[in-house]
């Protein structure tokens, strides 16, 4: 007869672990030592970068040649897509190499850019945060003086962000995309029907917890969600440089005559 | 050819161009004449500015800079086309597109309005000018119509901008192609010297009212204008940014490259305060065929 724990002492164990889990989140999250701005918001300003392979393919992967192993970032793993959208997104994946649109170097969409290996900087005013990235130089403007989305539908590579606080939580809302942007170098897609809710929560000074739930009716059958953590560059003079991808074909080079 | 006879004769081709270059530009001296049209309604002369109140005061941000925020737009009527003289430059393109002539000379040193090329680099730029209408090659087209980022001080006369300050930052951030600068005020050095950027490395300080931001680490792909004013990677840019009235800024450029000028050059662009704007995305790369269209066979 296989051993059975008795189910006092499950119970019990269980209790430790979420006590245990309980003391351990308030030792991460001393939310009365975040920085604040002087509205006292957090402060996220700085510069921020993920820790993760989701640029590659935001499922669990394994490794290949050139690409790290990762676990997902996806919650459940699964992508609600349906069927024919299924079947485009393994088309994507066969023909990846071109079919990417970062393999254009065009303005990759949100949340892509949030997870790709190059870091980007946020400047964070009362009403409106600045994202600067330092892939293509893009940027995003998410605005929180309390102003709606403009009337559309616009299709725009990097949408349209309006945000607002729920107590320490970054809560921004985003539409007016375009369908040609990807979320990975997988296929992973969407339509111009793409509505993103982000949630920016700070864990510490140093982290940040970063989710988003996608919608998209002409692609899935039900919302979905991402999770990750944005980890703060504390290198000092840590600085954003430049990757102008489009810059590197070498029949744009114009070597300068010199003297 | 024997070799010393050789050297004679490029030697002599060499000062027959030097002398003639420098004779070009010797008989530039003096100022550039008054706009032959008319400028627009506000336009600001850079050799005959309003005169502002010295004593004016700034308000102050926060944290006790001199507060410029807000958004900005050139009143001296600067095409990218051309800084010399754009009323001549642009003729053609003028009498083929109806567009306005427009008539800002920024640069204010030297006197004449020219940009102090060395001789081999005045006829460089001269072949540039040639080119500009039909390049033979990809890299004879202004590298702003081929996508890519305009530079310090391109950036400066390009359009409507808007200036943010932080605690140890000011942040610019452009309409045209979602660029930006950061000019960090914590005295940190430059990046180090092999780092190269489009929109170079930009450390700020304030001296009094006056923004001093020394722009280094520039790459040597930008031009100043789309009909080939160039520079070296040995550019090095000083901007001082100056608030006289409270809806008026004067910029002034220094620039610099010892490979490619005879003397710095100074360059001012004055700037009008304008109702803030949200900036909506200015998507330049995607699906730009300006350069397939522009060079057609000669990009193969």
């Amino acid at each position: 007869m296989p051993y059975r724990r008795p189910a006092s002492a499950t119970a019990l164990s269980i209790l430790f672990l979420f006590a245990a889990s309980i003391s351990v989140a308030r030792a991460q999250t001393p939310t009365n030592t975040l920085p604040r701005t002087p509205d006292g918001k957090p402060d996220l300003s700085g510069i921020w970068q993920v820790m993760n392979t989701a640029a590659w393919d935001i499922q669990d992967h394994n490794a290949q040649k050139g690409v790290p192993a990762g676990l997902g970032v996806v919650v459940g793993n699964e992508i609600p897509y349906r069927p024919e959208a299924l079947a485009k997104k393994r088309e994507n994946y066969a023909n990846r190499a071109t079919a990417d649109p970062e393999s254009k170097c065009y303005l990759p969409g949100v949340p892509r850019i949030m997870y790709m290996p190059y870091p980007f900087q946020i400047f964070q005013a009362a009403d409106m945060i600045t994202v600067l990235f330092e892939y293509v130089h893009a940027t995003r403007a998410i605005y929180t003086n309390g102003t709606q989305h403009p009337p559309g539908h616009i299709d725009w590579w990097m949408g349209d962000s309006r945000g607002r606080w729920e107590g320490d939580t970054l809560v921004v809302d985003n539409v007016h995309f375009n369908n040609e942007t990807w979320f990975d170098r997988a296929g992973n897609f969407h339509s111009e029907q793409l509505h993103l809710v982000e949630r920016f929560t700070p864990l510490d000074r140093d982290h940040i917890t970063y989710e988003v739930t996608v919608e998209d009716p002409k692609v899935f059958t039900a919302p979905w969600r991402m999770s990750m953590v944005l980890y703060r560059h504390r290198e000092p003079n840590f600085q954003i440089l430049e990757y102008e991808c489009f810059g590197f074909d070498n029949e744009f080079h114009a070597p300068v005559p010199s003297n | 050819m024997s070799r010393p006879l050789f050297a004679a004769v490029i030697a002599s081709v060499v000062a027959g161009a030097m002398l003639s270059a420098g004779a070009a530009r010797i008989a530039a001296q003096g100022p550039p004449p008054p706009p032959k049209n008319p400028p627009p309604p506000g336009w600001i002369d850079p050799r005959n500015p309003p005169k502002e109140d010295p004593n004016w005061q700034p308000p102050r941000t926060a944290d006790g800079q001199p507060n410029i925020q807000g958004q900005w737009n050139q009143a001296s009527d600067i095409i990218t086309y051309s800084i010399e003289d754009p009323e001549a430059d642009r003729a053609e393109h003028i009498a083929i597109s109806g567009q306005r002539a427009m008539v800002g000379r920024p640069i204010i040193d030297p006197i004449d309005g020219k940009i102090p090329y060395q001789p081999w680099a005045a006829k460089y730029r001269e072949f540039l000018y040639e080119q500009h209408r039909k390049p033979s090659k990809p890299q004879f087209l202004d590298p702003v119509s081929r996508g890519f980022q305009e530079g310090v001080p391109r950036i400066s006369y390009q359009g409507t901008f808007q200036i943010k300050q932080f605690p140890g930052t000011v942040l610019l951030t452009y309409d045209y192609h979602h660029s930006y600068r950061v000019i960090p005020l914590d005295g940190r050095p430059h990046a180090g010297k092999d780092i190269k950027l489009w929109m170079g490395d930009s450390r700020g300080h304030w001296e009094g009212n006056t923004l001093v931001v020394d722009v280094a680490n520039l790459n040597d792909q930008t031009w100043f204008t789309i009909i080939g004013d160039f520079h070296s990677n040995a550019l090095h840019v000083t901007e001082r940014w100056t608030p006289t009235t409270a809806d008026h800024i004067v910029y002034v450029a220094t620039v610099e490259d010892r490979n490619v000028y005879t003397q710095p050059w100074k360059l001012r662009v004055d700037y009008r305060r304008q109702p803030v704007d949200e900036q909506w995305e200015s998507a330049v790369w995607e699906g730009n065929r300006t350069a397939d269209v522009v060079l057609g066979d000669s990009k193969k």
